[in-house]
């Protein structure tokens, strides 16, 4: 491209599908699910080698007993970061980064149900990244740990802009992590490929389904408890702060009502992995499909209820420690069948000790370990010595290094041939996998150890106990294998881009769907299908003489649900875990007792009669879609605007409310009624402020002539939504305006 | 040899998880070493060779599904009652008042004695044999007590008091820390339990109930004066002394008899004494007692004055 392109040839460059393929900008702007894969992975090693370095300090550090390598400060702020950045900013994109990839190839899809959302979704990430790293400019980054636990976090005690940069980073990647999986969710239900059945699902492709359920039902209670933070530390809400009755130990609740899943959220996809390379490398298919894959459903139902192991330690009381020991240790049990399922794929085949599959047999190991030591954590008795030490440390490494991170190598390995058209050098990948072990198992086994002597976690620095110093010392210099390790793995993926073996379609002999185009496949992926009968459906092309049995009816043609209802519900269903989670922080503290102003001093007929018009408006809208379907334009007009003027008397309604208490000298930062009272409702009125935008987009769409046609399922989704904001405020007019009188 | 070594209980609260880690990790043992077996079998027995054609396609079988489903059900259910077993003689409940209130400030703790009215900082000083009960609170942010060879940890939150016990079978010093971050400098933030006798516990704590006393000479005298007159009089308590009595930071009355410094980040001795003076900010960056720059002759009385201060 020259200076002198007009717009018109830009234009035409971009819309050109042969030149915009070309184009330089086609990376930036793309919404091919390929692309956007390879740039949430691309953005996941970035900042892997940031956080990687972030950790090398902190064990340099660490090596010696009393050392001054690093200001405390400086130290509090690299484990932050390093937390911060390997859950957000790496073992995320990059999982989804993967599943981007390779899930709807799974499926014969041609690309992801919102492709715009999808690339939204990547962008969410650098955008996260920045704002969380801008905070080192902006008076040092935060230095309160990953879970950013309060009162520490709350203004009085970290007064620097740190945590508020944390905060607003994570809402950010928290809502592109919701879209993307609203995106995976749409994509499986609406535009599986003809033959593959529910029951026919590669596992790779069910387990990150599943897994993002547990993303629309846990982010968005992360994205609530940043937004009473924030609310906490700018507006001089109580929250969080004991001093103005606000409670440090409820941040921990809905922190970790989000964060076990967490957990989950990025475990899962490493089973995912494992699942699909195992079976593949051992030549047998997977043993025990349904119980794999039910596994997987039961951990992301449990996960969501078992958060309160990470607090035996801050007085819930008896009751509620047993609960969650319970529920902590069932999750085990599905997890270990997951194990023994894999095993046991592997016994009786012909096992081909490749790249992949030797970083998933460490993967089958080291994850084995820290499901066992894992365990310990739910024993509340045992929880209460190993908790916050080095034994924690080691475990949850063990988890995120030991089996996601050697998971996710191993999918690269196995993946990078149909991404690239290349292989990977089989000697290199070889070297990082002995490399990382190695450097692993050092760093990570003797830290458990240096947990049982009594070495607590987050520390700068240490006295020289016995055997802390050389148990440090080894621990940092499995560091320098690790690094290596990864220094090859970067080269590795590099040299083999360029200079790698050609791949052909399928390299592995695999059976899934992905190897059945070209390697990287075409723009939307599939020239034609193979039939899809059983689960492996390569498998049945190689081996017409003993095919997999037929799963379940081959029924020819399936109507799938519209991808934009799903994708709709699927929001919905994240939206209600934000306002559940507000509403509970609001009963929460409505059942303390508590000085000034509360409920008594609300309006409630007045309230009353604007929610009628809340209410009425779901009415109207339902009116408008009806006039719609009947193709009576006039009338879907007067309905929708009626609608939009309805909403509009709600807000306004609610502003005199807000005025009136203004006006007698309550807000925000008065006490905890009001602090809660304006967040819930003030959620409320934005979402409906929101709701009446897009109605008025519609409102303008339908008067230039849109949805002539009478279909428009877009607007029905709006409608969904509008219904959904209505139904939020029965629930916020229940707790809040009607739950006194009933006392 | 003083350690925190969660390994070797010196109490039955303590020894009640240690037994319980005991029972579990020999479980965990035989359930690594028997997966990890079959992996290794597979991976011995099982590896391609060359020319092979693919194995019999075997898809699972429903039987063994539902014993590795049942085999762990069943474990999971007998270390659930030792846990619970174990829990309830770790930490049973508490006593209608506690012998001990330990409180954590960024970055020390306050230890009171509410039955006899003694305030000390940072060590702890127990009559061997019996179980006392701990009431755990905070003044700002979030800390933990731990003292692994003692008793279970726990979280002092602001606003709601936790409880634990503690107990010492033999004399001797443990070491424990705080474990939750609470800040800057979360890693100086050590505990020392001393444990005696109890003849001599309660010689200790008649000793702590009597107010300061240092050495008497001109030097002493001028850095009492100076205690008085600058700044430290607005945080420390020195009892005895008049005006000294809040209590933001460590209570001072029986400096000189402690162990160590700055929560454990320096033995008590009259040099430290004086390097501590000189800069805390140089010794602990982060801790809430600034630099005064004090001169070197107000050095030299100040840190007489507190070392002696018994």
């Amino acid at each position: 491209m020259n200076g002198t392109t007009t717009i018109a040839e830009f234009r035409e460059a971009v819309l050109d599908p042969a030149k915009r393929a070309h184009y330089r900008l086609a990376w930036l702007s793309t919404v091919d699910h390929k692309r956007i894969a390879v740039l949430y992975m691309l953005t996941a090693l970035f900042f892997f080698i940031v956080g990687g370095i972030e950790a090398l300090f902190m064990r340099l550090q660490l090596a010696v007993p009393n050392n001054h390598f690093l200001q405390p400060d400086t130290f509090n702020q690299l484990f932050t970061m390093h937390g911060t950045t390997m859950i957000f900013l790496v073992v995320m994109p990059v999982v989804f980064g993967l599943a981007n990839y390779v899930l709807p190839l799974q499926i014969g899809a041609r690309d992801m149900a919102f492709p715009r959302l999808n690339a939204f979704g990547f962008w969410c990430v650098p955008l996260g990244g920045l704002l969380l790293h801008f905070s080192v400019l902006a008076g040092g980054a935060p230095a309160v740990g990953w879970f950013s636990y309060a009162p520490l976090s709350e203004t009085p005690y970290s007064s620097s802009p740190g945590v508020d940069y944390w905060a607003v980073a994570l809402f950010v990647l928290g809502i592109g992590s919701i879209s993307f999986a609203i995106n995976t969710i749409a994509t499986v239900i609406s535009l599986r490929g003809p033959g593959m059945t529910m029951r026919r699902l590669p596992l790779f492709t069910w387990i990150n389904f599943v897994n993002a359920f547990i993303i629309i039902f846990a982010l968005p209670v992360l994205n609530a408890n940043l937004a009473m933070i924030l609310i906490d530390r700018q507006l001089q809400g109580h929250f969080f702060l004991p001093i103005g009755g606000g409670s440090p130990v409820l941040w921990q609740h809905i922190f970790w009502a989000f964060g076990h899943p967490e957990v989950y959220i990025m475990a899962l996809p490493a089973f995912a992995i494992v699942s699909e390379i195992i079976p593949v490398f051992s030549r047998k298919p997977i043993f025990g499909y349904e119980f794999v894959a039910a596994s997987s459903v039961a951990i992301a139902v449990l996960s969501l209820g078992v958060w309160g192991h990470h607090m035996f330690t801050v007085g819930m009381g008896r009751p509620l420690d047993v609960f969650f020991a319970i529920s902590s240790m069932l999750i085990a049990i599905p997890t270990g069948v997951k194990v023994l399922n894999w095993t046991a794929t592997m016994l009786g085949g012909r096992i081909r000790f490749q790249v992949p599959m030797l970083f998933c047999i460490a993967f089958l190991i080291q994850f084995l370990v820290a499901g066992l030591t894992g365990v310990s954590h739910a024993s509340v008795a045992l929880d209460w010595q190993t908790k916050n030490s080095y034994f924690l440390v080691a475990h949850f490494h063990f988890v995120a290094v030991g089996a996601i991170v050697f998971a996710v190598i191993g999918g690269l390995h196995y993946w990078f041939p149909k991404m690239s058209g290349r292989m990977m050098s089989e000697s290199l990948g070889k070297w990082t996998f002995w490399l990382m072990v190695i450097g692993f198992n050092m760093t990570f086994v003797i830290q458990h150890f240096l947990g049982l002597l009594g070495m607590p976690r987050r520390v700068y620095t240490y006295p020289d106990l016995p055997n802390w110093g050389w148990m440090n010392m080894l621990s940092t210099s499995g560091v320098f294998f690790m690094s290596a390790a990864a220094l090859i793995l970067v080269w590795n993926l590099a040299s083999s881009f360029f200079r790698g073996k050609v791949a052909g379609d399928n390299p592995w002999d695999a059976w899934t769907l992905e190897w059945a185009t070209t390697s990287p496949p075409p723009h939307e992926n599939f020239i034609a299908l193979p039939p899809i009968r059983s689960r492996r459906p390569l498998w049945d092309q190689a081996n017409p003489d003993r095919p997999d049995p037929i799963v379940g009816e081959n029924s020819a043609a399936i109507t799938l649900p519209d991808h934009n209802k799903v994708g709709i519900l699927t929001f919905i269903l994240s939206e209600a875990g934000f306002f559940g989670a507000l509403i509970l922080a609001y009963l929460y503290f409505y059942a303390r007792p508590q000085a000034g102003p509360g409920p008594k001093e609300l309006d409630v007929p007045r309230t009353l009669v604007f929610s009628v018009c809340l209410f009425a408006s779901s009415f109207t809208f339902w009116r408008s879609e009806l006039a719609l379907t009947k193709q009576r334009r006039g009338s879907m007009l007067g309905w929708l605007a009626l609608t939009i003027l309805l909403g509009g008397i709600f807000l306004a309604g609610q502003g005199t409310e807000y005025w009136k208490l203004f006006q007698t000298g309550v807000d925000l930062s008065t006490n905890m009624f009001s602090t809660t009272f304006f967040t819930l409702t003030g959620f409320h009125g934005l979402h409906v402020l929101l709701g009446l935008i897009a109605l008025l987009i519609f409102l303008w769409a339908a008067w230039e002539g849109d949805f002539a046609s009478g279909r428009g399922s877009a607007f029905k989704a709006a409608g969904y939504y509008w219904h959904f904001v209505d139904v939020v405020w029965v629930f916020v007019l229940l707790t809040v305006y009607i739950l006194p009188f009933i006392r | 040899m003083q350690t925190s070594n969660a390994l070797d209980p010196q109490s039955p609260l303590a020894r009640a998880i240690y037994d319980l880690g005991i029972v579990s990790g020999v479980v965990f043992a035989l359930i690594f070493v028997i997966v990890t077996g079959a992996i290794i079998y597979a991976i011995f027995r099982f590896r391609a060779r060359a020319g092979e054609p693919d194995p019999k396609q075997i898809a699972g079988n429903r039987k063994v599904e539902i014993a590795w489903t049942i085999i762990p059900f069943m474990i999971v259910i007998f270390l659930l009652a030792m846990t619970l077993g174990a829990m309830n003689r770790a930490d049973p409940p508490p006593a209608p008042s506690p012998d001990l209130v330990v409180t954590g400030h960024q970055f020390w703790w306050q230890v009171d004695y509410p039955g006899s009215g003694a305030i000390t900082a940072n060590e702890i000083h127990i009559p061997t044999g019996k179980p006392l009960s701990v009431r755990l609170e905070s003044k700002d942010v979030l800390h933990e007590f731990w003292v692994p060879k003692l008793t279970r940890k726990m979280t002092n939150v602001p606003g709601q008091s936790n409880h634990i016990w503690i107990q010492a079978d033999k004399p001797g010093t443990y070491i424990g820390q705080c474990s939750e971050f609470c800040g800057a400098q979360h890693a100086w933030m050590r505990i020392l339990v001393v444990a005696d006798e109890p003849s001599k516990f309660e010689e200790w704590q008649r000793a702590q109930l009597r107010p300061g006393q240092a050495a008497t000479s001109d030097t002493t005298a001028k850095g009492l004066a100076l205690f008085q007159t600058s700044t430290c009089i607005n945080c420390h308590a020195i009892r005895g002394v008049a005006g000294a009595d809040l209590r933001v930071a460590p209570d001072l009355t029986h400096v000189g008899s402690r162990r160590q410094l700055g929560a454990g980040i320096l033995e008590n001795t009259p040099a430290n004494m004086r390097l501590w003076l000189k800069s805390p900010q140089h010794i602990k960056p982060g801790a809430l007692m600034p630099d005064f720059n004090l001169t070197d002759e107000q050095l030299n009385q100040l840190s007489e004055y507190l070392s002696t201060l018994q």
